[in-house]
Parts: C-alpha cells; sequence; structure tokens
C-alpha cells in the first residue's frame, strides 16, 4: 500500500462567498486538522473540480465554484499580473461531469506536495446566494508512502514525471542494477 | 513549481454601474458591449479585468494551449476569441487580412453547453500547434461580441476561457533551448531535456 490513489469529496452545507478551505473550513464536511505529509510521504495532486455553471444560470438562480491549491502559503493559480486568483472554474474543471459540464482544463503537470509541507485546496462559491444547490468540490490525488517516497523523491531530482508507472521502472531498474553479474576484476 | 498549469476566466461581470472588476462579486452583473467590439479580457476594461497587460519576463515562457469562449446560437450569447503577441494577431484570414478568431461555436466554454433543440456543443476547434509566448513578449485575448450585450441583464452574461503553462526560471530557459531545436515545448519535453543533462554530467564524471 505504498502508492495509493486518493480522493476528497467536499459538500458545502453554508452559504459563503469567500474563500475557504474544504479540509478545515467549518462550511461543510471537514477533517480533523490541515493536509499535511509527514517526512516520509510525497503527494502528487492529480486533479480538482468543483460545481460548474454557466455565466447565465449564475445570474440568475445556479451555483458554481473556483478552486485553488495552495502549498504551504503558497496559491497555486495566478493570474497573468502574478495575483493569486479564484482557481480553476467548476465550469472548466466540473464536478461531477455530465453532458452540459464536460472539462476543459486537465491539471498538467501535476501539482506535487514534498514531504513536510501542508497542502490545502479553497473553494469560492459563486452564484445568488441561498440557492437550493450545494457547491461541491473534488480533488483526486496519489499518496506515496516510506520507500515509494523516496524514489518520488529521486525521479523529482533526475526531472523525471511522479507516477506509479516511473515509480515502478525505477524499482525494476533498481532490481535490474542489483542482479547483474559483477564486472570482471581489472588486472 | 517551476512549470505551472494556468488557467484564466473572463465573463462580462462587474459590479452595477461600473465596467470592469479586479475580483468577483456574487452581485456583480452583466455590463454592455456593443456588437463587433473587440475587447481585451485582460485590460479591456470590461468585466472581470487584471491590474497590467499580460506579459512574460525575461526568465518567463507561456505556451497557451486553449482558448474558449460562449457561442452564440439561439439559446446563448457569445462571440469569438483571439490571441495577439505583441502586436500581431494569431488567427487571420486566407487573404491575410484581419479576422475575429475561433467562435465559441467552434471551442465552446463551458464544454457541452446547451446550445437549444437539445444539442449540446461540444469542440470542433483544438489549438494545436500551441501558441508560444517568448521572454519579453505581451500577449492578449481579445473578445468580440458578435451580437450586442445588454447591460444588467441576466441572458448578456457571456465568459472566455484560456489554459495555459507558465515556465519560470530553469525551465524558461529550457523551453527556449527546445524552440532553438524544433522540439515542442511542452511538460514531458522539458523533463526529458533535463534528464539529458543529467545524463551527461553523470557520463563526464565518469
Amino acid at each position: 500500500m505504498a502508492m495509493r490513489s486518493q480522493i476528497y469529496q467536499y459538500l458545502a452545507t453554508a452559504d459563503s462567498t469567500s474563500q475557504a478551505s474544504i479540509f478545515v473550513g467549518g462550511l461543510g464536511n471537514n477533517i480533523t486538522k490541515p493536509a499535511e505529509t509527514t517526512a516520509t510521504q510525497f503527494v502528487v495532486i492529480e486533479q480538482v473540480a468543483s460545481t460548474p455553471s454557466t455565466p447565465i444560470t449564475m445570474q440568475s438562480t445556479g451555483v458554481g465554484a473556483f478552486t485553488q491549491i495552495r502549498i504551504n502559503t503558497t496559491d497555486y493559480f495566478l493570474n497573468p499580473d502574478n495575483r493569486p486568483n479564484d482557481g480553476v472554474p467548476g465550469t472548466a474543471s466540473p464536478y461531477p461531469r455530465s453532458v452540459q459540464f464536460q472539462p476543459s482544463f486537465n491539471l498538467y503537470p501535476d501539482v506535487y506536495v514534498l514531504p513536510g509541507q501542508v497542502w490545502d485546496v479553497l473553494i469560492v462559491v459563486t452564484g445568488r446566494a441561498g440557492a437550493a444547490a450545494r457547491p461541491e468540490a473534488f480533488v483526486k490525488y496519489t499518496l506515496y508512502d516510506g520507500p515509494d517516497a523516496l524514489i518520488a523523491n529521486k525521479l523529482l531530482e533526475l526531472g523525471i514525471s511522479v507516477s506509479p508507472a516511473n515509480v515502478d521502472w525505477y524499482k525494476r531498474s533498481l532490481i535490474s542494477a542489483q542482479s547483474a553479474p559483477p564486472a570482471p576484476a581489472m588486472d | 513549481m517551476a512549470m505551472r498549469s494556468q488557467i484564466y476566466e473572463w465573463t462580462n461581470l462587474a459590479p452595477s454601474g461600473t465596467g470592469s472588476t479586479l475580483s468577483r462579486n456574487i452581485a456583480d452583473t452583466s455590463v454592455a458591449i456593443a456588437s463587433g467590439t473587440q475587447v481585451s479580457v485582460f485590460t479591456g476594461g470590461v468585466g472581470y479585468n487584471i491590474t497590467k497587460p499580460a506579459e512574460t519576463t525575461a526568465t518567463q515562457f507561456v505556451v497557451i494551449e486553449d482558448i474558449a469562449c460562449s457561442p452564440d446560437d439561439s439559446t446563448n450569447k457569445g462571440g469569438d476569441v483571439q490571441i495577439r503577441i505583441n502586436t500581431t494577431d494569431y488567427f487571420q484570414n486566407p487573404d491575410v487580412t484581419q479576422m475575429s478568431g475561433v467562435s465559441g461555436t467552434a471551442s465552446p466554454y463551458p464544454r457541452g453547453v446547451d446550445a437549444g433543440s437539445t444539442t449540446n456543443l461540444l469542440k470542433s476547434f483544438d489549438l494545436y500547434p500551441d501558441v508560444y509566448v517568448l521572454p519579453g513578449q505581451v500577449w492578449d485575448v481579445l473578445f468580440t461580441a458578435q451580437n450586442a450585450l445588454a447591460q444588467t441583464s441576466t441572458a448578456d452574461c457571456v465568459a472566455a476561457f484560456i489554459k495555459y503553462t507558465l515556465y519560470d526560471g530553469p525551465d524558461a530557459l529550457i523551453a527556449n533551448k527546445l524552440l532553438e531545436l524544433g522540439i515542442t515545448v511542452n511538460p514531458a519535453n522539458v523533463d526529458w531535456y533535463k534528464r539529458t543533462l543529467i545524463e551527461q554530467q553523470a557520463g563526464g564524471m565518469m
């Protein structure tokens, strides 16, 4: 269980138009403490998504949302003038996906959370307050633990994307190198 | 964080009585745009804007991977989006005259938007090859309304979407090198170039 595909789903239970953490924001289902990696963990965030809306439905009765990734104190998504923005609109990365709302955005390259870092996903809700629908958010990430986290760090050093396939490839390389016959002695 | 996937979403929504805003608000309403008027989605003074034109520093390299906007059809109001690098428009007519760019019908935002008559619009256009913004260049995305959009009208809200990757610092240098070599600039190729450098260095030390 050293590489694990993980998800987190959030459903807001209270109205808010300011940025709130989906983990510890106090406005929906939450967890007990901020998300962080230990010294032997490495997290790769592969997808963020939230409730979509069209500009028209947002103006009338709908609810939409934006999701921003924060590592320690740094926001990942910035405007071209280098100011942090609200993040990925649910309209571009919808959750749930439907015929009306299909993804325009793919989080590539992935976002790496290195050992010892604190990470968060922040949601901003748009649309009319008091709407019947409640905004949702979704995060998909892979947790590398123990030896696999060390390999993930090594891959990062080598400039290789951290993915389960590449971690397995590195392990196979180590095993092949170990099982290779010793080099002949030189005179 | 030297290669970062970035997005920008523009809407013609701003607080009532103003033309533009730097932050979204739940009470924002539509801003009027005349038919055929081209507005910058960054600094056009209409709807959601940023503080200064988008530009790359000497240590940045931007790759624009997708642009889309609201389609103009029986159900929605929308328009076209054009990319401008410095003073040059990217999309041109075959006779090299100016055009308003990719229509929201070809590259709709949101993808799958209800276009009436039980039709959901999917994209016909893919921005490939990507558009490169080299260090020191100014870039812009311009929205042109196909029909006039009225002020404070729920039905007259439009949006545009841009997806780009920002390469910064050493990765921007590698992006420039890849461009010189005629290799597509993408995260996989930047990583490949880094690995090549590391392998060369390791080989030299033996």
